[in-house]
């Protein structure tokens, strides 16, 4: 059944690479692409792919990812069959591993001024070992960098908590969750149903939201499973899950559980019923990354707009000071690529030149002039009330407008251009408060602030940020070092924060000795990887 | 009157010996149409053995066959010094036996039930109503599963209150110990009505004559059940069973992929999992074949072990 399924999905590719790269009769080229993301199938015809298609005569044959990426790649690699373009997050380098991306270096020299131009200070960054560029990271920051509304990871805690506790500013963990209990004491049901006083995600590979929390309240933004220290000038690279800081956080844990204020399901909850809870305004708090509430987030704005989630750089210290914000990075370890089965790799790259140029980032970002945003006298574009309540609706965005058909997978530019517009509109600097609802603007009101971002210190720069942007060779030691070390953050820490109080040492200790010798490899390769970035960056 | 032949006689009467061809001639047309599903057989189950050869590489995509780097039996070795092999290899043999037993037992007395029953309409309905979960894919049965097992308004913990046997909610996902029996209950819940069906249709075929005379001879309904209707299935019983003792080694992956989570890892983690984890998606894809002919091997010998059972049991067989 499964081999069936497999040769079944081998001819799907097939066919639809084999039937790409054709040039129709009317003179437009064709292109296969695969993207990594999940969007439904492109409805054909948008008021943004019109325009693309009419100016460049390129028209795409997609294919979006449908189930597992890993699989997925897997499949492609093995199979050899590929379309003319693609994107596979931080799986790209396989297909370079595997020969079967071209280099980009000369047809950008040649037929790209644009792409030269615009990703110009990251170029560097871009070359492999060998000098050769293979991929375009998704996104490009040629000029300065921009701000968006909600910061990338905070503590969040509901704006109801906020308000009733008289809007405080929230430092450490230990303010965190008396704020959360107190509310709780008085609040047992909300809506009719029992308050949950805190939720961690714990699912498969989603667990970060809960084992990545000690580096943050170290004060250290999201570096991924280990944290270069600056140490003497050099930064070395260290651990911190078995830090005192994890400790203290995991004890917290503990202890909030035993209460009963950590969910006693939080532990084997899916996603899904991790959003299911956030979006029904009853939860009080939570550790995440910002894209992984912005779902819920974005329901309670529309259904109970008290219950919002507000984001607070929580540290275990109040000497600690805190840096949790990203440094404006690209992710130059991803990107999209032209494969060897591409026929037209110039048009390809004159494809890819023409839709980064900051007129095609403006229309697949903002749209057209004088419909979807208007102009003010400096110059500054802005979208009027009615301009942005069509913004709001992701399905016209998506199934009409077309933007987001050209925006995740495709190269994009990021940041202020130099008459001072984002190309984003959610972050055009005078737009963020402007195009707030009324409940965030209360929010922001009470705390004196213009974009939540606000309440975290500005980022750090650091040359390597950040860590996790290193893949680790695949299937070398230290890559079944960090699935078994993944294996034991997996069974460990639902142990650590679920066991009575005082068996937490005996726990903490077994633990300790089963994830301590599964760090070195990792670390060495983290290590050379980081200084050779300190180096050639 | 003459009497009647029994049939016991007819077995007797020798077949005669017939050359070769003649038979290939004579049932050329039978032949015939088993070609396109010998070829199918080749085509899909003994070419891919040719894919074996992977496990003696470190197989790298991209490269010629000839390019590759052979390294013996290094992957097996991994495999058989791998501590989590031994919990992997644990939790497999459990679950599935687990599975083939509650499963089967559970679908037999499904379908002896249902046999029993005279209201057509109840009968019918009956029927559709246990094998339909059957159709819902996993994806969308483990979250039913989860919702009516969570201790957040999940139906059993409610019940179980309302019933005053417990008093707090238990979470009965995160219990290492329960997994298995978790697994178990779901896997009866959504197959137990399509795998009743098999044995439905073996009872449809009892010959009637032997019920009425037993009613005549005063046995009441148990008894018919036990030395009429359960005897004369017991072929189909065997032949399933050993039939699913190839499928100990390759019980499920998604069932348990979907339901599992960290706290319980160490009772959820089956070969289909540790494959995906530790093979595929770390690009060894060497590794994973080497784990897949171990499950083949192992499975081979278990269909032709229970297969000799059976025989030295005078049962029904399938080889």
């Amino acid at each position: 059944m499964k081999r069936k399924s497999l040769f079944l999905l081998l001819l799907l590719i097939f066919t639809v690479t084999a039937t790409g790269a054709l040039v129709s009769a009317q003179g437009t080229k064709v292109f296969t692409v695969f993207l990594s993301e999940a969007l439904p199938d492109y409805p054909g015809s948008t008021i943004v792919g019109d325009i693309i298609e009419r100016e460049t005569g390129v028209k795409l044959q997609r294919e979006y990812l449908v189930g597992d990426l890993e699989t997925k790649v897997g499949l492609m690699i093995a199979s050899g069959e590929l379309p003319d373009l693609l994107t596979a997050a931080h799986f790209t380098s396989l297909f370079k591993d595997a020969g079967m991306l071209i280099p980009l270096n000369d047809l950008v020299e040649k037929h790209a001024p644009n792409i030269k131009r615009l990703y110009a200070k990251h170029w560097e960054q871009l070359k492999q070992e060998d000098g050769n560029v293979y991929w375009l990271p998704i996104q490009a920051i040629p000029y300065a960098n921009d701000s968006p509304r909600y910061p990338e990871l905070g503590f969040f805690i509901n704006k109801k908590v906020l308000k009733e506790a008289g809007w405080p500013v929230i430092k450490t963990l230990d303010q965190y969750f008396e704020l959360i209990e107190n509310y709780m004491k008085k609040h047992p049901t909300i809506n009719g149903e029992k308050t949950i006083g805190y939720l961690t995600l714990f699912d498969s590979w989603r667990n970060f939201a809960t084992t990545n929390v000690p580096q943050h309240l170290m004060g250290y933004p999201n570096e991924g499973e280990f944290v270069p220290v600056l140490e003497n000038g050099r930064y070395v690279v260290r651990q911190y899950h078995t830090s005192n800081t994890a400790k203290a956080y995991y004890k917290k844990l503990n202890e909030m559980y035993n209460k009963g204020v950590v969910d006693k399901e939080t532990f084997v909850m899916n996603y899904d019923q991790y959003i299911e809870k956030l979006s029904s305004g009853r939860v009080l708090g939570t550790f995440n990354q910002y894209w992984q509430i912005q779902e819920a987030q974005e329901i309670l704005l529309r259904d109970d707009p008290e219950s919002i989630f507000v984001p607070f750089p929580v540290v275990l210290d109040e000497i600690v000071e805190e840096f949790q914000r990203d440094a404006p990075y690209i992710q130059a370890t991803q990107g999209m690529a032209i494969t060897t089965a591409c026929k037209d790799p110039v048009g390809a790259i004159k494809f890819l030149d023409y839709l980064i140029r900051e007129e095609t980032q403006f229309l697949i970002q903002w749209g057209i002039k004088g419909v979807h945003y208007e102009v003010d006298e400096n110059g500054h574009f802005y979208r009027t009330d009615e301009q942005n309540k069509m913004f709001l609706d992701p399905e016209w965005r998506r199934d009409v407008f077309g933007g987001p058909y050209f925006y995740n997978s495709f190269p994009n530019l990021r940041g202020i251009d130099e008459n001072g517009n984002s190309f984003m509109p959610d972050r055009q600097p005078s737009m963020i408060y402007a195009a707030s609802q009324p409940t965030e603007k209360e929010v922001m009101d009470a705390y004196g602030i213009k974009s939540f971002c606000e309440l975290y210190n500005p980022p750090r720069e650091k040359k390597y940020y950040p860590l996790w942007t290193i893949t680790i060779p695949a299937g070398s030691p230290a890559h079944i070092e960090q699935t078994r070390m993944k294996d034991v953050l997996n069974a460990y820490v639902p142990r650590l924060v679920m066991s009575k109080p005082n068996n937490f040492e005996k726990v903490w200790a077994d633990y300790v000795k089963a994830i301590s010798p599964l760090m070195k490899e990792q670390i060495k390769v983290y290590q050379e990887q980081i200084d050779w970035r300190m180096e050639n960056w | 009157m003459k009497t009647p032949v029994t049939p016991r006689l007819v077995e007797h009467i020798p077949i005669p010996e017939r050359p070769f061809w003649k038979t290939l001639r004579q049932q050329k047309v039978l032949l015939l149409m088993s070609v396109p599903f010998v070829i199918h057989v080749i085509i899909f189950k003994y070419v891919p053995i040719w894919g074996w050869t992977l496990a003696f590489q470190n197989y790298w995509p991209g490269k010629s066959f000839f390019d590759q780097v052979w390294v013996g039996f290094d992957n097996f070795k991994w495999l058989f010094r791998d501590p989590i092999f031994y919990q992997v290899l644990r939790n497999t043999l459990a679950m599935s036996l687990i599975q083939l037993v509650f499963g089967m037992v559970s679908s037999i007395v499904l379908a002896l039930i249902i046999n029993e029953v005279r209201l057509v309409f109840f009968k019918k309905a009956a029927q559709t109503i246990s094998y339909l979960p059957h159709f819902i894919s996993w994806v969308v049965a483990a979250n039913l599963v989860r919702d009516a097992l969570s201790t957040d308004g999940g139906i059993v913990n409610e019940l179980l209150m309302k019933l005053h046997i417990i008093k707090e909610p238990i979470m009965f996902l995160g219990i290492p110990k329960l997994f298995w029996w978790i697994i178990g209950a779901s896997h009866v819940w959504k197959e137990v009505g399509w795998g009743a069906i098999i044995y439905l249709a073996a009872i449809a075929s009892v010959d009637p004559n032997l019920y009425e005379a037993a009613i005549i001879d005063g046995a009441g309904r148990l008894r018919r059940i036990w030395h009429i209707t359960l005897p004369s299935i017991r072929p189909i019983i065997v032949i399933i069973l050993i039939m699913n003792m190839g499928y100990l080694l390759s019980s499920g992956f998604e069932q348990q992929y979907l339901l599992q989570n960290g706290r319980v890892i160490d009772y959820a983690r089956v070969f289909t999992i540790y494959e995906l984890d530790y093979g595929i998606k770390m690009m060894r894809y060497s590794f994973a074949t080497a784990v897949g002919i171990f499950r083949s091997v192992v499975s081979l010998v278990l269909v032709f072990g229970a297969n000799y059972i059976a025989k030295r049991m005078g049962q029904e067989r399938l080889l």
